[in-house]
């Protein structure tokens, strides 16, 4: 092998690692992470938007309070909670998949599972008209015998 | 065919229990997690004469603390009341707090002068407070009773007999124990 293959082969190598290094996934940022806790709060004040969202002093100081909670190390999780204390799983826009709440994910799941079960059911049962007996030996006789008269005529 | 039409018997009867179960609560009544938990510990400036109200000065007490602010006409139509709590309470073991929220200290202090007053008022600056009772919206009054947990909330302007109704019910069940 020539040193100039050897020399492409390490390059296309060294390619190879620097993309899959830079494809790892990268910690989200400070930033970020304030992003999408605060994409994941109900703003108290609004109709339906997010404290990311919403441009009321409620939100921005709950926005204010995520920022400081990230600062100080906290999880998503742990910062999460401190709002369910206050407001409950209400301040959650998806709410989580356990106890009551955990029926508005599972009941889709559910009813698909049994319209599944149904068309199941449905596909196995026999279609058509009911199977009719073969003939006896004497309604084939009497079939062959009034077949050859009729052609006969 | 047996089975679908149970399915589908089934299924009806729960979209009609969840519509029945449904009707009967108004989506508007907000529930409040912090009801029967601790009420958050606060140490905040004091609106007037400088100093600090601490939440924990007051424990063995019942403590009554309202979310308000000047610009807020609810708060003005609900002063008269938490004024006339105060008068007959003060003397007793009952404490009203006033906690000024989303406001200028000065025009909570206007406010004050203009109105009345006398009862210990705190300026919740950052808000921080508030969100840690769960405040939606101003007025918002709680009722924490001796042991420092939130018995009750009221939401919107309060009167005067459900003020002296959320109070009677901690210092009944307090005089219980």
């Amino acid at each position: 092998m020539s040193a100039r293959r050897v020399a492409l082969a390490l390059a296309v190598v060294a390619l190879a690692l620097a993309v899959a290094i830079g494809a790892r996934p990268q910690p989200a940022g400070d930033t970020e992470r304030v992003d999408a806790i605060a994409a994941e709060l109900r703003c108290p004040v609004c109709q339906g938007l997010s404290v990311r969202d919403s441009p009321s002093e409620t939100a921005r100081q709950m926005r204010d309070l995520v920022a400081q909670r990230v600062r100080e190390g906290r999880s998503d999780e742990a910062i999460r909670d401190e709002f369910r204390r206050s407001y409950g799983d209400w301040v959650l826009l998806a709410p989580p998949a356990t106890g009551w709440t955990g029926l508005i994910w599972a009941l889709p799941i559910l009813l698909v599972a049994g319209g599944f079960l149904v068309a199941g059911g449905a596909l196995r049962r026999p279609t058509g008209t009911a199977a009719t007996p073969a003939p006896t030996p004497a309604q084939l006789a009497a079939l062959r015998e009034r077949v050859a008269s009729e052609d006969a005529e | 065919m047996r089975a679908a039409r149970i399915v589908a018997v089934g299924a009806i009867a729960g979209l009609v229990i969840v519509l029945v179960l449904s009707f009967r609560y108004d989506p508007h009544d907000i529930r409040s997690a912090a009801v029967g938990k601790p009420a958050p510990a606060f140490a905040l400036p004091a609106l007037e004469g400088g100093g600090t109200v601490e939440l924990a000065s007051y424990r063995g007490k019942v403590v009554v603390v309202n979310f308000w602010a000047s610009w807020c006409i609810p708060c003005k139509q609900e002063h008269g009341a938490l004024a006339s709590a105060w008068s007959r309470y003060r003397t007793a073991d009952v404490v009203l707090i006033g906690i000024l929220y989303q406001d200028d200290p000065d025009a909570g202090r206007e406010f004050m002068r203009r109105l009345g007053g006398g009862w210990p008022t705190a300026i919740d600056g950052d808000g921080r407070v508030a969100l840690g009772f769960g405040v939606f919206g101003i007025p918002e009054t709680f009722f924490i009773s001796p042991d420092g947990v939130i018995a009750g909330r009221h939401i919107g302007p309060i009167d005067e007999e459900t003020l002296v109704a959320g109070i009677e019910a901690i210092r009944i069940r307090a005089v219980g124990r």
